[in-house]
């Protein structure tokens, strides 16, 4: 019986040892797993600067995982939700969220990162920029980017249709119905040339700032109402309702994307709504049109009888470390992470990315940077999107609001009045 | 003595299915299984809590809500609207093309091409032709003599639902009509050729010989088609990110995408994918019944 | 073949094959569309009135396509990779589903129409229901990023299952019973009674496999986390990656990734249109 207890005990440590020999002592060669979305100039820096670290620290070797932007939040909740994440990962702040709200991502290592202390770490942003992922005290992210949206014009469309592009580009959302109508060409019913159209499925960044123009909000600012302000909800769907094919015809979620088209330069939008890094999209995909500067970046819209300037909002990608990893690795996390984010200055001259640090912000980079500034100036008077672990339900409510206006000729009334019951309960879920 | 020979049959009858059984014990049954549990639980893809057993209560929650029936609703106008087409033309297509003397592999090759692409350039290509200013309009303009008028493909409830139809449609069409020709090919020409000498007329003996001999067949491909459309989901999936109104084409299967991805709700999303098994066990089964696809002989 | 012999089935004949000619243009218009925009600059392709001849060839598309936005040539590793999952699939596929069906169709044992329906069943499981516990299945057989990992969870399907079986269904009877008679093993008959005969629709069910795994996008975008060992259909949306879109290079990747399927189909349909001799010549 002794003996019979001894070989059960001398098989359980031999299964526990067996268990925990892929695990590795505390200075065994380690991989550390970097899940990213795909970007053709980024991934060429980051594969250097991993080549650099793996130099630096032998033993560590760093897998870099791509996939499509759209892919990624998929993927990441399939691989969380088995327990099997990757060491970090970047992804948009609305989504990132839901993996600090459930504690599955770890706060920084401050030290690990490259700051002397977690003071310096937050000294070193922008302020207010790490609130998103700051919760109880901790920080749980390190920004790659921090982007808002301004209007790219096309002044060869301009001049083709008789305007001044620097006299008469649009201050107002009023000026914009009126530069487009003088923009649009149209066979029929069909646009063949649009002057400005929207980022339909992005309305948190791009619809609620009209909103908010006029006086609106999206959720109050107690965080127990949503859908703020009747008025102004009103206006901005009426807005909408003339904006689509059952009104003026100016533009609808169903032609090709705005933003998509711009760069060709071929003569059928005028207007598209991007970020800093589309400069960088249009000298690759038309070197031509690029260089020719007949191309300009514009403020964001305000209406006319705005109650307060409100910029586009802008959206984040943060870094983030998975908490289930042995606390080791999380430290080699970010390290890596800090490393890489060290060179702000690659990042926005190669891939057209602001890290919104203090230094980058005032460096000569940043302020050489064609039509930085515009960004920056919009930025000042903007925040950051909504986000929350319903932000996406969210953001598809609106949606459905704005299709049932301009596709399915709801009336504004009528569409408002469903957003808000819907928008309340799910806000009220949480 | 005949007992013992049954019993040894019986016995490699077993041995031939085992390994299948066990592949889908592990890949299928397994997964569904949990899948059910996590529908009773009110489980959130992130969550590392024990989530709270529910009970029922997801359930309860779909059957009272709207936006579930909606889907319900465009699910059964998607399948409808597209298995019976399938089944008709492909059943007819693959007739015709086995009547032809020459060029049966080039048809074959034409109506089986869209299964080449992949399906995300299927989407791509189609969110072309049927932007405003793609050819559907063009097409359809000039083929009634007028000019310029925008029908709205992909931006009316009610064009949505059939541009998703036609997609569809377009996709499956050949894939429907080689399965078709294959079961054609395993009719014996005897058969034709004794009724050729009897006199009947080739649309006699299609109605005499060809259906009731295709039946296998034909429930196969019903059954088939009919379940590819209650599971369809990239074709709304790409069309409501392309900027197409979601309601009109909100699927159960884009719902639980949703609901389980999106709004990371995965105890509901479960819930809402038990009723969709359960909903296509209990067409299968009427279908197999009522086709008796089973009972065939010469 | 079919003859027509009268003026009037003459008439007849020509209008349903005229009738099949234009259905099948409609069907390629699409492809067609695909083919000459693979050859135009993206700005071409959303030109209105579409232009069907593209103004010479924008070799760059290909180029684009082939080197990758990268510059790393990885398309060509994941063609390669697409080719062995597919092939691989495609065999276990076919010789699995073809012993079942047979086992399924010509053996009397209890429960064996239980075990088809539940085999059915399996077709009706929505894939987003099990997406999660089938990657926990394979976190704990430790076959993320390998082919086993990518071919395992498709060794067979039901569909072949239930192709194969309904087909065999109408297979005489008589034919294996006399080989029992004569002495013959049971695999011995299944393999060269049974299968030989099977070759039309084993053709059908290889094309539609491999087809289908060629276009499988979500289980390889879960389980293939190296660039290495990633397919096609991953490498295509990656491509179309959002920021990243050049219609004219998304155009010519679809068309050098459907090649090999042209291939396939234009070689196993001789197989489709003779299995009416197949079967007939096992009369004689």
């Amino acid at each position: 019986m002794k003996r019979l207890l001894l070989l059960v005990f001398c098989l359980s440590i031999m299964g526990a040892l067996w268990a925990t020999g892929t695990t590795e002592g505390d200075d065994g060669p380690i991989t550390i797993k970097f899940w990213t979305h795909e970007d053709p100039a980024r991934t060429e820096i980051e594969e250097r600067y991993i080549q650099e670290f793996e130099a630096a620290n032998p033993g560590v070797t760093v897998e870099r995982v791509t996939n499509s932007s759209k892919k990624v939040p998929e993927l990441l909740l399939t691989a969380f939700a088995a327990n099997e994440g990757p060491h970090f990962f970047n992804t948009q702040i609305e989504d990132g969220y839901a993996y600090i709200a459930n504690g599955r991502v770890a706060p920084i290592d401050a030290q690990a990162a490259g700051f002397t202390s977690d003071s310096a770490l937050i000294n070193a942003y922008v302020d207010g920029v790490l609130d998103p992922v700051s919760v109880g005290g901790d920080v749980y992210g390190l920004p790659l980017e921090l982007t808002n949206w301004a209007i790219y014009l096309n002044k060869r469309i301009f001049r083709d249709a008789g305007l001044d592009p620097d006299a008469d580009y649009p201050r107002t959302w009023e000026d914009m119905v009126e530069v487009s109508e003088a923009i649009a060409i149209r066979d029929g019913q069909i646009l063949t040339r649009r002057g400005y159209d929207f980022r339909y499925p992005y309305y948190l960044v791009s619809l609620i700032p009209m909103v908010e123009q006029l006086g609106g909000q999206l959720i109050s600012d107690d965080g127990q109402t949503a859908i703020v302000g009747d008025e102004a909800w009103l206006k901005v769907l009426t807005f909408m309702q003339q904006w689509g094919p059952n009104g003026m015809n100016l533009g609808s979620p169903t032609y090709t994307n705005a933003r998509k088209t711009f760069n060709q330069d071929n003569n059928d939008i005028a207007m598209a709504l991007s970020g800093l890094y589309q400069a960088g999209r249009i000298r690759n995909d038309n070197q031509e049109f690029y260089d020719s500067g007949d191309w300009m970046v514009i403020p964001y819209p305000q209406f006319e009888d705005a109650v307060k300037e409100v910029g586009a909002l802008y959206y984040g990608h943060y870094y983030m470390v998975n908490i289930q990893v042995p606390e080791r690795e999380q430290k080699m996390a970010w390290k890596l992470i800090g490393y890489m984010l060290s060179h702000p200055e690659e990042y926005l001259d190669r891939v057209g990315l602001t890290q919104p640090t203090k230094a980058l912000m005032a460096s000569k980079t940043f302020l050489s940077t064609p039509y930085a500034d515009v960004f920056a100036a919009d930025m000042e008077r903007s925040h950051i999107v909504y986000y929350a672990e319903d932000s996406a339900r969210m953001q598809e409510l609106v949606k459905e609001a704005v299709e049932a206006v301009m596709l399915s000729g709801e009336s504004p009334e009528k569409a408002l009045a469903s957003l808000k019951v819907k928008a309340q309960e799910l806000l009220d879920q949480q | 003595m005949r007992g013992g020979i049954e019993r040894k049959m019986a016995r490699w009858g077993v041995a031939f299915v085992m390994p299948a059984i066990v592949f889908f014990t592990l890949f299928s049954f397994y997964p569904i299984v949990s899948a059910f549990l996590t529908s009773l639980t009110s489980r959130k893809i992130l969550s590392l809590l024990k989530p709270d057993f529910v009970g029922f209560r997801n359930y309860g929650y779909l059957l009272s809500s709207s936006d579930f029936w909606n889907s319900i609703r465009a699910t059964a106008v998607f399948t409808l609207g597209t298995f019976i087409p399938l089944l008709i033309f492909s059943l007819v297509i693959a007739f015709f093309i086995t009547g032809m003397k020459r060029g049966q592999r080039s048809m074959q090759l034409a109506y089986y091409s869209p299964a080449i692409l992949s399906s995300v350039v299927a989407a791509v290509i189609w969110l072309s032709i049927l932007d405003p200013r793609g050819l559907a309009n063009q097409f359809l303009n000039t083929l009634l003599g007028i000019q310029g008028v925008d029908h709205h493909w992909l931006a009316s409830s009610v064009m949505v639902q059939f541009s998703t139809i036609l997609v569809y449609f377009w996709k499956y069409i050949g894939y429907f009509v080689i399965i078709f020709i294959t079961g054609l090919a395993s009719i014996p020409p005897s058969v034709y050729e004794a009724a050729t000498i009897d006199g009947a007329s080739r649309w006699q003996s299609f109605g005499r010989i060809t259906l009731p001999l295709l039946r296998p067949t034909i429930a196969f491909v019903s059954i088939m088609s009919m379940l590819q459309c209650l599971k369809t989901f990239s074709t709304q999936y790409l069309f409501t990110q392309s900027g197409a109104p979601g309601a009109p084409i909100n699927v159960i299967t884009l719902n639980i995408y949703n609901t389980g991805i999106r709004d990371h709700l995965i105890g509901r999303a479960s819930a809402m994918s038990i009723i969709l098994f359960v909903i296509m066990l209990g067409f299968t089964a009427v279908q197999l019944r009522v086709s008796g696809g089973d009972k065939v002989s010469y | 073949m079919y003859t027509p012999v009268t003026p009037v089935q003459k008439i007849a004949h020509y209008l349903v094959v005229t009738l099949l000619i234009i259905g099948a243009a409609a069907v390629l218009v699409p492809i067609v569309f695909m083919i000459t925009a693979s050859a135009m600059p993206a700005g071409d392709i959303l030109a209105m009135p579409y232009r069907w001849i593209p103004r010479g060839f924008h070799v760059e598309n290909f180029v684009r396509a082939i080197r990758g936005n990268d510059a790393s040539f990885i398309f060509l590793r994941n063609l390669l990779n697409s080719f062995i999952v597919a092939s691989v699939v495609t065999l276990t596929t076919v010789l699995l589903s073809s012993i079942t069906g047979y086992g399924l169709a010509k053996f009397k044992f209890r429960g064996r129409y239980l075990v088809f329906l539940m085999i059915m069943a399996t077709m009706m499981i929505p894939f987003e229901a099990i997406m999660i516990p089938l990657y926990l299945v394979a976190v704990q057989l430790h076959i993320q990023n390998s082919y086993v990992g990518l071919t395992l969870p498709f060794l067979v399907n039901a569909f072949g299952v239930f192709l194969m079986r309904q087909y065999l269904l109408t297979y005489p009877q008589e034919y294996l019973d006399a080989a029992r008679i004569d002495g013959a093993g049971e695999i011995w008959i299944f393999r060269t009674v049974v299968l030989p005969n099977c070759i039309p629709v084993i053709a059908t069910l290889s094309v539609i496999t491999f087809r289908t795994q060629w276009d499988t996008l979500l289980w390889p975008l879960l389980i293939s986390q190296s660039e290495k060992m990633k397919t096609v259909p991953l490498y295509i949306v990656k491509f179309a990656a959002e920021k990243y879109t050049d219609e004219g290079a998304m155009m010519a990747v679809a068309l050098l990734a459907s090649i090999p399927v042209v291939i396939l189909f234009l070689t196993m349909s001789k197989y489709f249109i003779g299995g009416a001799a197949v079967y007939s010549s096992r009369k004689g």
